[in-house]
């Protein structure tokens, strides 16, 4: 099975470089999001992230606010 | 997911949790990444999404290998033959879409692998994520984003079909596509 067709990448950054976004702009700036499960969420997450998990994602858009663009 | 939902700056953290908390970063690298451009007829997707579920049927026996759990395994055989489902369902689609009379060898001997030509193996697409095959959370965590992919295309193709009986049929695999994702989420909370 060839999957490439599918996939077009998003744009990423690594850990350090998001610790330096977060670092340079206000937490009203940006939507923090973590799609994992609770119980993932409830080990560990970033400070200020907001929970969503992946399959509520798209039911769940009205609570990330579109108008922050850092 | 959100790339295609007037989202315009979306960005992912490589690494996921395990990078920021300084671990060896595994997994989900690709999460969030756009599966068709919007463009393709309705004959198209339902090829593309032929192929997926080809390749996510194929993603799940190979699972089946490589985990040792019975449990993980007897979830995966089941994923596996759910896929199944979704080719015949999205094959007469097709028929009936396209008014063409196709056998279903002719279909996936000709349209789905001209579809799918040029890209990963399933086996390089797991090397890219390196699952780590000892840990469940791992492993559920890689289907969960193909999942999640596969959820997103669905959607939006039905969300572009016209015609409301594609339209329907386009939105019963994305809630059963969700059905996956929830289970393994399910799977996912009990592992931890």
């Amino acid at each position: 099975m060839r999957w490439k067709q599918f996939f077009t990448p998003a744009k990423s950054i690594d850990a350090a470089e998001a610790k330096a976004f977060m670092a340079e702009r206000s937490q009203d700036d940006f939507n923090l999001i973590d799609v994992r499960q609770l119980k993932e969420y409830e080990a560990s997450h970033i400070p200020g992230s907001k929970l969503i998990p992946i399959a509520d994602l798209d039911k769940r858009l009205d609570e990330i606010d579109p108008s922050k663009r850092p | 997911m959100l790339s295609g939902k007037g989202f315009d700056n979306v960005i992912n953290v490589k690494g996921g949790i395990k990078a920021w908390d300084g671990h060896v970063a595994v997994g989900t690298e690709e999460l969030g990444l756009e599966l068709l451009t919007g463009k393709e007829s309705l004959e198209e997707t339902l090829v593309v999404a032929y192929s997926l579920e080809a390749g996510l049927r194929d993603f799940y026996l190979s699972m089946i290998e490589k985990v040792q759990q019975p449990d993980i395994q007897n979830l995966f055989q089941k994923l596996a033959e759910i896929e199944t489902l979704h080719q015949n369902r999205i094959f007469d689609e097709y028929l009936q879409a396209s008014g063409k009379k196709v056998s279903r060898e002719d279909f996936e001997n000709d349209l789905v692998v001209n579809a799918v030509e040029g890209g990963l193996t399933t086996d390089e697409y797991v090397q890219m994520f390196q699952p780590d095959w000892e840990s469940s959370v791992d492993i559920i965590s890689l289907a969960m984003s193909i999942e999640a992919q596969a959820l997103d295309m669905y959607t939006r193709a039905s969300e572009r079909s016209a015609d409301p009986r594609s339209k329907d049929a386009l939105n019963k695999i994305a809630e059963e596509e969700r059905g996956h994702l929830e289970q393994l989420g399910k799977l996912m909370n009990d592992r931890m």
